[in-house]
């Protein structure tokens, strides 16, 4: 399933499983299933070799979960706010899962075979290769404005420091936008009667799965309501 | 094959200045053209005429005409350009918007709406004739410098432009890229490409090349055979002729700044291994090695930036460790490549003067004498964002140094930078250490590097290979069989 074994699954497949699973998580309010549903997103990512980079994510994902314990601590009790913050760390760990198992290009070349237009999916899939890309910018802004004195640590005293580092960043994404439409342009972007090299094909097996993973999600519905 | 005739232009935000004013220029089929200008001198802009970007993307006020292939290219779209011109662009990352190599040479193909066939046999030629088959499913996030320009130029080189329009190809490269870079432009002109190279640093690919244009305030200044562009190059400041360095003391200093045993990892890679140094007071030492050698990751332990899960940072003889960056900025200020990752005020005034108002500080003596030492007078009430280059890297440094640190870190100062601010720099670097200022430079810019340091530290696949005086080093064979030095080919 992993984009570095070349892709064994149509995108689309990976999509469908994708949603479901998303759906598998939404549907459940119990936190003991969560945990189990936890479980199995392990095992996978075990399976998949994605431990380590799970790990790492860990320290975007972290805080805000914590943040939506304490919130719901504060504002409900013990039990909500666990199945509140497990709910919302399976939905990024299953969110991980499917960016690390499916390239943009990928993501963006079934959604185009799925009928949606190719400026759209092209718009897609270039945001989130340049993900990466404002993170490094961000954290090179971070790094200039903590050497000439500017504490960007979190804490509230610093929340009118944070400018420095929010102008600079959007000046940049704003830059790189246009640096970018030029490129496009001075390659043809708008130019009509563009070939399309890749065609996906869903194999028997993966609608076997598709079903069989559907059929589970309908069962889960059931049996966390129960 | 192209004609500029009467050129005049000015963007339509900057009413009143034509920032090309009066260019006449023909280029012939098979000429190996450099267009060398300073910053702000027009080249880039001249390099937007040249494949339709202006008129049909920049709005702008255009007079006179540019044909290319007899084609007047105001009647053209920029997609019909793309077969015509191929403009490669300075900045690689917004360039390369695709998942593979192969993705970005294919993209300019399969807009033409080639089939999957021509795609794959041009993709291939093009591949091979810049020998980067082996790359062709790595995605470009992970390459080189170097090879993420050779990708640069194959994206557009996939679409067989006759004409190859390159914008500074070979800023930010150390000597290894900007050779490959070099090499591929030599051999594609001799396949028959006209090839024009917009540069502002003209040192070595000077050699190469069959004509020069010397561009100055919008105009061409010069126009001719390379050998006789001298005496225009040393007009327009585009060969730094560099001030010489009025002390150079030999002796006892004592040590400011000590790294013992750091090592780094990143993703299961050793960046810094083992790494030991010393800087002394009063010093202007340069870090130098190859891009990727480590030496930035270096320097970011030098403020707490970054901390050696071994070893120890030590400045004035006490441990760093346990003091936050902000706090550091008071003894060790780093100066980073890129100088708009520091502007969010609305002027230069603002801009000096945030660390010390952050810090609670009353320096207002110090921030003049920086004003005059680094001639922002007259720009203290301009917006950063407006200011060329060099005056952006003249503030950016000039802001850290309002926090009056004992030691002054800069990231690749010359990077981006035309001849005319390399020599301001190199003034400026040896005015600060008579104010008491210790400099290290982090450089693969080895020119720089031996006209303003007298002392290098070789820092190669993250470790120190060499430290000693820049005229022992350059001699020392090894260190370029190695290929931790390589001089005369940055």
């Amino acid at each position: 399933m992993r984009k570095q074994n070349g892709g064994t699954f149509d995108p689309r497949t990976k999509l469908a499983l994708g949603m479901m699973g998303i759906a598998a998580v939404l549907m459940t309010g119990n936190a003991r299933y969560l945990v189990v549903e936890f479980l199995l997103l392990f095992l996978g990512m075990s399976l998949f070799k994605l431990l380590r980079p799970w790990v790492r994510s860990l320290k975007l994902m972290l805080p805000l979960v914590v943040l939506v314990f304490v919130v719901s601590l504060l504002s409900f009790s013990l039990i909500p706010a666990l199945s509140l913050s497990l709910r919302l760390f399976n939905l990024f760990t299953l969110s991980f899962i499917f960016f690390q198992s499916m390239d943009p290009q990928e993501l963006g070349d079934s959604l185009r075979q799925m009928g949606v237009p190719y400026e759209f999916s092209f718009i897609l899939t270039t945001s989130l290769r340049y993900v990466p890309l404002i993170t490094g910018r961000m954290q090179g802004i971070m790094d200039a404005q903590r050497s000439r004195g500017i504490d960007l640590r979190l804490r509230l005293r610093n929340v009118p420091h944070f400018m420095a580092l929010f102008m600079p960043l959007l000046i940049q994404a704003f830059v790189l936008a246009e640096q970018l439409a030029m490129a496009m342009e001075t390659r043809g972007f708008v130019a009509k009667g563009r070939t399309f090299r890749k065609f996906y094909r869903i194999s028997i097996l993966e609608y076997g799965i598709m079903v069989s993973s559907l059929g589970l999600l309908l069962a889960c519905g059931v049996w966390g309501k129960g | 094959m192209i004609d500029l005739s009467q050129i005049r232009y000015r963007y339509e935000e900057e009413l009143g200045e034509w920032v090309l004013n009066g260019v006449d220029l023909s280029v012939s089929k098979g000429e190996y053209l450099l267009l060398c200008g300073g910053s702000g001198s027009g080249k880039t802009t001249l390099g937007y005429l040249l494949n339709g970007l202006i008129p049909h993307f920049f709005e702008g006020t255009l007079e006179g005409t540019v044909t290319v292939q007899g084609w007047d290219t105001k009647d053209l779209t920029v997609s019909d350009m793309i077969t015509r011109v191929g403009l490669v662009f300075q900045n690689a990352e917004a360039q390369l918007f695709n998942s593979t190599v192969e993705n970005e040479i294919a993209f300019g193909l399969e807009s033409l709406g080639l089939s999957a066939k021509e795609v794959a046999e041009a993709i291939d030629r093009t591949a091979s004739i810049l020998h980067i088959q082996h790359l062709l499913s790595r995605p470009p996030a992970a390459l080189s410098g170097g090879e993420k320009r050779l990708v640069a130029i194959a994206s557009v080189l996939g679409l067989n432009p006759p004409v190859l329009v390159l914008d500074e190809p070979l800023a930010h490269l150390d000597w290894e890229g900007a050779r490959k870079v070099r090499e591929v432009l030599v051999d594609l002109h001799r396949r028959g490409t006209t090839v024009i190279v917009i540069e502002q640093r003209v040192d070595t690919i000077f050699r190469d090349v069959t004509r020069c244009a010397v561009m100055g305030s919008g105009k061409i200044v010069f126009d001719g055979a390379p050998g006789d562009a001298l005496s225009a190059l040393l007009d327009q400041r585009l060969i730094p002729q560099y001030p010489l360095d009025p002390r150079r003391k030999n002796g006892e200093k004592p040590v400011l700044l000590r790294a013992r045993s750091l090592f780094r990892e990143i993703e299961g890679k050793a960046v810094l291994n083992d790494v030991s140094l010393q800087v002394n007071e009063g010093e202007i030492v340069a870090i130098v090695g190859k891009n990727g050698a480590g030496k930035t990751t270096l320097v970011k332990h030098f403020n707490g930036l970054l901390h050696s899960p071994q070893g120890e940072v030590s400045f004035v003889g006490k441990g760093i460790r346990g003091i936050p960056p902000p706090e550091m900025a008071a003894l060790v200020g780093v100066s980073f490549q890129n100088p708009n990752d520091q502007f969010f005020k609305n002027t230069v005034k603002d801009e000096l003067m945030v660390g010390l108002q952050i810090a609670g500080g009353d320096s207002g003596e110090w921030i003049e004498e920086l004003c005059s030492l680094f001639h922002l007078h007259e720009l203290l009430e301009k917006s950063p964002y407006r200011l060329s280059e060099g005056q952006k890297k003249r503030v950016a440094v000039a802001s850290i140094l309002a926090m009056r640190p004992k030691l002054l870190v800069l990231d690749e100062p010359t990077v981006g930078q035309d001849g005319r601010f390399l020599e301001i720099l190199a003034g400026l670097l040896f005015s600060l250490r008579e104010r008491g200022i210790t400099i290290i430079m982090v450089t693969h810019d080895m020119e720089f590097a031996q006209a303003t340091a007298e002392r290098w530290i070789v820092v190669h696949e993250g470790r120190v290979v060499g430290d000693g005086s820049p005229g022992q080093l350059v001699k020392d064979e090894s260190l370029i069989e190695l290929g931790a030095l390589g001089l005369g080919d940055a």
